[in-house]
């Protein structure tokens, strides 16, 4: 039979047919060829945007050793529509995500079933990862970032941690999303934005991480290391030195301000503030410390600068023209007129300027101090001999920020005309204030103010704006303002008397002769300062050597005693230590370190 | 040229060499296809019998031996055992309902050893044989309505049974037999009205009543505009139907006491008013006008009823249908069909490359080697490959469709043209519900799925066809 001979039944049975594939045939070529939808939900099906976390910068200390760098560990996600129907083993799973089984089973029924989700709060190790892999259960991804270690395990306030962004601050600055980490405190948070680098994203084929179609969007990059200026030795030598103590110790390099150690103490491990199971509890024990090894006391506190202070009143005083380096004044266990009465101690009398530094004279920087202030040559009253005398002390970077790049840094108090016409109603005078120009009253600095001190009179009058960063990566120099010498209101011609009263009491017949180090000329000024609490503070600032200084210090050791008695053995074995490299005196180490200090009013918390 | 001489020189020398072409290029297809959807990277022993593509081979190698075997048979031989075989076919359906294994919800298959098979592959092929036998009975006529009862039985009853089985979806082939019964000559009007009862089934659940009733007015309208071109008379009547109705229902709702819908209103005036229309006719003497308001009101009647049906349908047949139809928010039912879609539709023009799929190498897209092979090819080959596969399969189900034109007897066109029906069902259902045109019902790819009884079955079908068609030259 020939086709042509077709019933029209047959006919119209081939045409149903034709209808029935050509309606098939559309639909293939509608969604393959035109509805590009499904590609897209076809990706979405079995890739997924994973997110490359950069490692983050490294941080070195001033000779190249590292201080803290990364470790290797990984976030655990998990998918619940991917894990086996069968069930898989729990409990093994539970240990190496370290989570009770219950938790674990919680966690998972709880999770979206499609979307991806994060399972553990904390990373896992790289030995825990590796174990889970072995054990193959769908479901379950890890995506790499890294943690912070910290080689020497020094400087915990200074580095500063790292912890999970909060939400507040994610909603306020984009650049972060939930999971990331952020610096806290310290170095991590002056330079996270250098330290942190650029997150990266991989479109990630879920069946076959490996796989070469993986495509990366957008590569990470990894964060810039820094080198800062701290000394590692020096560091370390300098918190064992603190050990059992409170207080802080600063060093500078006066030539550039760059800040060679600085030591809140106590301190604590930098390690146990690493992101991990232990974080919440280690936190929590420093936290609750009544000695408050978290408050960074080298840039934050507020203390009395004592008899450190009486270098500041001298150099004012001459600046002022009413002090002149011979002039002499008596000293008969203290000033007396009227009422007031401050104290001295035993020591030769009348006596000239640099003597009356090295022995640290009360009364002579009384004398000097009411000359500043009852000026009448130049101040109508003694309220504006103050103000003058407050402008003086704010260009030596008393009162305020320093503007160093370490965040957190408090501005110490300098107090102002009004504060003490309040106070006394506007009844005051120069007596009322005269402890002031002995570094007591209302007076506070911080350690870093005070080792700044020590760096202007080493330089004769200026100082460098102090920093913790040397270099980092990829920039040629630091910001601007780190280069500038910021002068005093006071001539550099004045400061070699007072450079003489210092090399005078290490080297002489001072207060400070324990400081002394054969060959390097060490500079000094004791500190005690009364307080209320107890026990006095012991404080002492210093540079070394006498002519073209290499180091600044100042050591504060809260109710330590005199001055010479803590802090002076202290910072004479770091200046030891820095200049020469070598500590000749390990019994005076260990006699340092061995030193504990009471501290019954830090108990009572 | 003498019968035996013919006979002895070429066993297939007869056979139509395009058809059987076509069965080894979809037979391939799908051992192909079955390799990239069962094969596992890096799976030891390529050739062990545990994997799905070897079963396959087996399986088609079994299928080729027992096409040789049919067709050395005689062609007779299968019209004197058509009955006997439907009575094996229906006792092994009950047995299978008795004892059979339960695989995905339905109880439809046979256990022997490690081979299962479903015993409805094999029983279409009784069946398709006994309908033919039925219907190529001398008292046979296709206008009579009690041959056409005596098909429907013997349709039904095993249609009944693959619904007790919980296996509908392989009864539901039966319904292909209206495609065979139309070239045979079937009444248009029983043809029409059994799709359009179907199609206004389907709809019911998409659209309200009030809407559904519009567009049958319409329809009819327009049908009978067409029938006997009085465009006057039909505008007049619809512009009088729904000014009125909307008139009453706007008066009925100024009454407080009478609270109404639309709907009702419409239905009552619209019912109504077929009294005028039968006048209309009467007076006209348009007979056919008769057949479209007897057609009418029995599809209106259908319309709320359809829920009633609807709950007579398992729980699974229900969400098959509602996903079709996408009146569901439940995941995991769209689920296979969404996965499906995704996996054809990202094929894009040449496909992802023969073992490249993600979706079926993943293991996303459920069933991939069996009733969703077609996504494997759709993926893999893109729609070239898609429209290759259709088109090999169109041109497969016309080469049988020739083959029963040209058959000189009754039993072997019927025979043939079921063949092509349910080869033309098997098809639209399967592939069309992998792309949600239709819903999903259990049923595989003729050919191109996995699974042994169903390539054995349809190869045995296949061949029978072949036999008649090459037997039919020979004489």
């Amino acid at each position: 039979m020939r086709e042509g001979g077709l019933s029209p039944r047959a006919l119209v049975a081939r045409i149903i047919v034709i209808v029935i594939f050509a309606i098939l045939g559309l639909r293939v070529g509608y969604i393959q060829l035109i509805d590009d939808r499904y590609d897209k939900l076809s990706d979405r099906n079995y890739l997924r945007n994973v997110v490359l976390y950069p490692p983050r910068g490294e941080i070195y200390d001033r000779n190249g050793e590292l201080l803290a760098q990364n470790r290797l560990c990984y976030d655990v996600s998990i998918v619940r529509k991917d894990m086996p129907k069968s069930g898989f083993d729990t409990l093994r799973v539970s240990h190496l995500v370290g989570m009770s089984k219950e938790t674990l089973a919680k966690k998972i029924s709880q999770s979206p079933y499609r979307r991806e989700s994060r399972l553990t709060r904390y990373p896992i190790t790289v030995e825990q990862k590796l174990l889970l892999d072995e054990m193959n259960i769908g479901g379950f991804y890890t995506s790499q970032r890294t943690v912070r270690q910290y080689p020497r395990k020094i400087g915990g306030n200074l580095l500063g941690s790292i912890n999970e962004v909060t939400k507040a601050k994610i909603e306020k600055d984009d650049s972060y999303s939930v999971g990331d980490y952020i610096g806290m405190e310290g170095l991590e948070l002056a330079y996270e934005e250098v330290l942190r680098g650029e997150k990266g994203v991989v479109l990630q084929d879920i069946y076959a991480p490996q796989a070469e179609r993986n495509t990366i969007l957008k590569e990470p990059v990894a964060g810039k290391s820094i080198v800062c200026t701290i000394d590692a030795e020096l560091q370390q030598l300098a918190e064992e030195l603190m050990q059992d103590k409170v207080g802080a110790v600063v060093a500078i390099e006066p030539s550039t301000g760059e800040i060679l150690t600085m030591v809140s103490a106590p301190t604590f491990n930098p390690d146990e503030l690493v992101i991990g199971k232990e974080r919440g509890n280690n936190y929590a024990k420093e936290i609750n410390n009544p000695r408050m090894p978290l408050w960074n006391r080298a840039v934050k506190s507020r203390y009395p600068p004592g008899s450190t202070f009486k270098l500041v009143t001298g150099l004012i005083g001459m600046q002022e023209g009413v002090l002149r380096p011979h002039y002499q004044y008596s000293c008969n266990m203290g000033y007396h007129l009227g009422g007031e009465h401050i104290g001295c101690h035993e020591h030769r009398s009348p006596l000239a300027l640099s003597y009356a530094i090295a022995t640290s004279c009360n009364a002579y920087f009384c004398y000097v101090f009411r000359n500043i202030l009852e000026n009448k040559r130049k101040y109508e009253i003694a309220k504006d001999g103050f103000e003058a005398w407050r402008d003086y002390v704010l260009s030596f970077g008393f009162g305020r920020k320093l503007d160093s790049d370490f965040l957190g840094e408090g501005a110490g108090y300098v107090p102002t005309r009004e504060f003490y016409d309040k106070r006394y109603r506007k009844s005051w005078n120069a007596l009322t204030l005269l402890s002031l120009s002995i570094g007591q009253g209302e007076l506070g600095c911080t350690p870093l103010q005070m080792a700044n001190l020590a760096a202007i009179v080493a330089n004769r009058g200026y100082y460098y704006i102090p920093h913790i960063v040397r270099e980092i990566e990829g920039q040629d120099s630091l910001d601007t303002r780190f280069y500038q010498k910021q002068y005093t209101k006071v001539d550099a011609k004045h400061f070699d008397h007072i450079v003489e009263g210092m090399w005078r009491g290490v080297n002489k017949d001072g207060t400070c002769q324990g400081a002394y180090l054969k060959g390097y000329n060490v500079c000094g000024k004791t500190g005690t300062a009364q307080n209320s609490k107890g026990e006095d503070h012991s404080t002492f600032i210093s540079f070394a050597p006498r002519n073209n200084p290499k180091i600044a210090i100042a050591v504060y050791v809260e109710h330590g005693g005199f001055g010479a008695e803590m802090a002076v053995p202290i910072a004479s074995l770091i200046e030891e230590k820095y200049l020469t490299d070598t500590i000749c005196r390990p019994h005076l180490v260990e006699y340092v370190k061995k030193r504990k200090i009471a501290y019954p009013m830090y108990r009572k918390k | 040229m003498q019968y035996g001489q013919r006979k002895r020189e070429s066993l297939f020398g007869s056979v139509d060499r395009v058809a059987l072409l076509l069965y080894l290029l979809l037979v391939a297809v799908g051992v192909v296809a079955v390799f990239s959807a069962s094969w596992v990277e890096g799976s030891e022993n390529f050739f062990a019998f545990s994997h799905n593509y070897i079963k396959q081979i087996v399986w088609l190698g079994i299928s080729l031996v027992m096409g040789v075997v049919i067709m050395l048979l005689d062609r007779s031989l299968w019209h004197k055992i058509a009955y006997y075989l439907y009575a094996a076919a229906i006792l092994a359906l009950v047995a299978t309902l008795l004892f059979g294994r339960t695989v995905n919800g339905a109880k439809a298959w046979f256990e022997f050893g490690p081979i299962r098979l479903q015993t409805m592959e094999f029983a279409k092929i009784a069946i398709a044989l006994a309908t033919a036998r039925l219907m190529s009975e001398f008292s046979f006529s296709i206008s009579s309505f009690r041959s056409l009862v005596n098909v429907a039985l013997l349709l039904l009853v095993p249609l009944a049974i693959t619904y007790l089985q919980n296996d509908t979806g392989s009864g539901l082939v039966l319904c292909s037999f209206v495609f065979m019964l139309y070239r045979e000559g079937l009444n248009k009007w029983l043809c029409i009205p059994i799709i359009f009862i179907a199609a206004l089934f389907l709809l019911s659940f998409l659209y309200s009543p009030t809407v559904l009733l519009v567009a049958l007015i319409l329809v009819f309208t327009l049908s009978e505009c067409f029938a006997n071109r009085n465009w006057r008379n039909s505008i007049i009547y619809l512009a009088l139907l729904f000014g009125g109705s909307t008139l009453l229902f706007l008066l009925l709702s100024a009454v407080p006491t009478i609270s109404v819908d639309y709907y009702t209103v419409l239905l009552s005036t619209t019912l109504l008013s077929m009294v005028g229309v039968c006048v209309y006719a009467y007076r006209s003497r348009l007979r056919n006008i008769y057949i479209m308001v007897l057609l009418f009101v029995v599809s209106v009647m259908i319309t709320p009823t359809s829920n009633a049906m609807f709950n007579v349908m398992k729980p699974h047949q229900q969400n098959r249908i509602k996903t079709f139809l996408g009146i569901t928010d439940d995941a995991s039912l769209n689920y296979n069909v969404r996965q499906s879609k995704i996996a054809i539709g990202s094929g894009g023009f040449f496909g992802k490359g023969y073992l490249q799929g993600s979706h079926i190498r993943y293991g996303l897209v459920p069933e991939k080697h069996t009733d969703f092979i077609f996504c494997t090819i759709g993926e893999e080959f893109g729609f070239v490959g898609a429209i290759t596969v259709l088109t090999l399969i169109m041109l497969f189900i016309f080469r049988l469709m020739r083959m029963g034109d040209r058959q000189r007897e009754t039993f072997g066109r019927v025979y043939c043209y079921i063949v092509a029906s349910i080869l033309l069902f098997h098809t639209l259902i399967n592939i069309g519900m992998t792309m949600g045109v239709v819903p999903v019902m259990g049923i595989p790819l003729p050919l191109i799925s996995y699974g042994g009884s169903s390539l054995l079955a349809f190869s045995i079908m296949i061949f029978i066809a072949f036999a008649f068609d090459a037997q039919t030259i020979r004489e």
